[in-house]
């Protein structure tokens, strides 16, 4: 039995692992697919302190190969259920066909892209309308793409096509950016970038391939608008589920709502980056999250009046 | 020995997840840049219907996307 399952191998999850196995908990990551997560899809990081610029690729990968320093254990499994009790731990923690047992869980599961909702755009998925500039910009050297979003991470997809497009054409919905200063004022300066405020996207259309958005303006009259591919940068959802499923306590947003100790309400359960209700969500903001989790988790199964928790509310 | 082709781009991390299995295992693969390759752009979208990397061809099955499972499935490795 482990003394802490970590669901999740991105940033988060890594760093959490690290913290753990530093602490001498038995620990497992159980990661679904990408070990390193989704930041491993940013071209570009640039805040993470005490290095002025890094690929998320290479802070990723920094990040594993830190915690693997530590005697971890890594799993590859998409996990599909948690439960709580088991035959010896607290918690159970299962693929389908794999069964993992512990003390205490900590979910590092992240968020997927936000879909758009515009008539169309998921017939166009893959064909012209991407969620990953660094997957498939490079497709399009050379043609006009748009990046649909006000966003920092939108603003970072826009500079980071604009190495390959002809043209890139921020069409954001509110009427300014919403990203840090650096950034937009590097759109500013970019010759190749356009930004275009008050524009809703409401339909999709092309044959084979996306060829056109339909834009609705703030006057709520429609016009076309010719691109190659469009780069959907509206937000992420939570990957809060398997959580929700032991009875964790959610916001609106389906974020995990955690206290000061990255604890959710049920004891021995902890969480840490993009799935929790943290407003303000970064790699940096995530790590700290999961050292915090990792502690608590340590403290936890440290008290001296520690019992297997069985599903109860934190006081 | 299977014929593996792998539609992909530089910067795209999962092509690079799929190459990195492939060398682990000792399997060839042929490497096509469809930021490069407009051709090969093309003839990817023929057959997987997307332009989105990676693509595999393995022998003609084709597997748009990373699913290292099916990987494994058709080239028989546990």
């Amino acid at each position: 039995m482990h003394d802490v399952i970590i669901i999740g191998g991105g940033i988060s999850g890594f760093t959490a692992a690290m913290y753990a196995g530093r602490l001498g908990l038995k620990t497992l990551i159980v990661e679904a697919g990408l070990i390193g997560g989704v930041i491993t899809t940013t071209n570009i990081v640039e805040n993470w302190p005490g290095i002025k610029k890094i690929s998320g690729e290479e802070l990723a990968m920094s990040v594993v190969e830190h915690a693997k320093e530590y005697d971890i254990d890594i799993e590859t499994s998409l996990i599909k259920k948690v439960k709580i009790g088991g035959k010896k731990g607290c918690f159970t923690v299962s693929s389908g066909s794999k069964t993992f047992e512990s003390k205490t869980v900590i979910f590092a599961t992240g968020a997927k892209h936000k879909k758009h909702p515009a008539k169309n755009a998921d017939k166009f998925e893959n064909k012209g309308v991407h969620y990953c500039a660094l997957c498939d910009g490079p497709i399009y050297r050379g043609k006009k793409v748009a990046v649909i979003g006000g966003s920092d991470s939108a603003a970072k997809e826009a500079l980071f096509l604009s190495e390959f497009a002809s043209e890139v054409h921020m069409l954001v919905r509110g009427e300014k950016l919403l990203g840090e200063k650096i950034n937009n004022e590097r759109l500013t300066k970019n010759k190749k970038i356009t930004v275009h405020t008050n524009t809703n996207i409401v339909e999709m259309k092309g044959d084979l391939l996306l060829d056109t958005l339909v834009i609705e303006g703030k006057n709520k009259r429609t016009k076309e608008f010719k691109v190659h591919a469009a780069f959907v940068a509206i937000g992420i959802i939570p990957l809060s589920e398997l959580a929700e499923g032991i009875g964790v306590k959610l916001n609106k947003k389906k974020e995990i709502i955690i206290d000061r100790t990255a604890s959710t309400n049920i004891k021995g359960v902890f969480a840490c980056g993009d799935v929790t209700d943290t407003k303000f969500k970064q790699a940096i903001t995530g790590a700290g999250e999961a050292v915090t989790a990792s502690y608590w988790a340590y403290a936890y199964v440290n008290d001296p009046e520690y019992v297997c928790p069985r599903g109860e509310e934190k006081p | 020995m299977a014929k593996i082709k792998i539609y992909s781009t530089p910067q795209c991390i999962y092509c690079k997840k799929y190459k990195e299995f492939f060398k682990e295992e000792g399997i060839e693969y042929e490497d096509i840049n469809v930021a490069e390759d407009h051709e090969a752009a093309h003839e990817m979208l023929e057959k997987s219907g997307q332009l989105s990397t990676p693509v595999l061809d393995i022998d003609g099955t084709i597997i748009a996307g990373y699913n290292l499972e099916a990987v494994k499935k058709i080239l028989k490795i546990k």
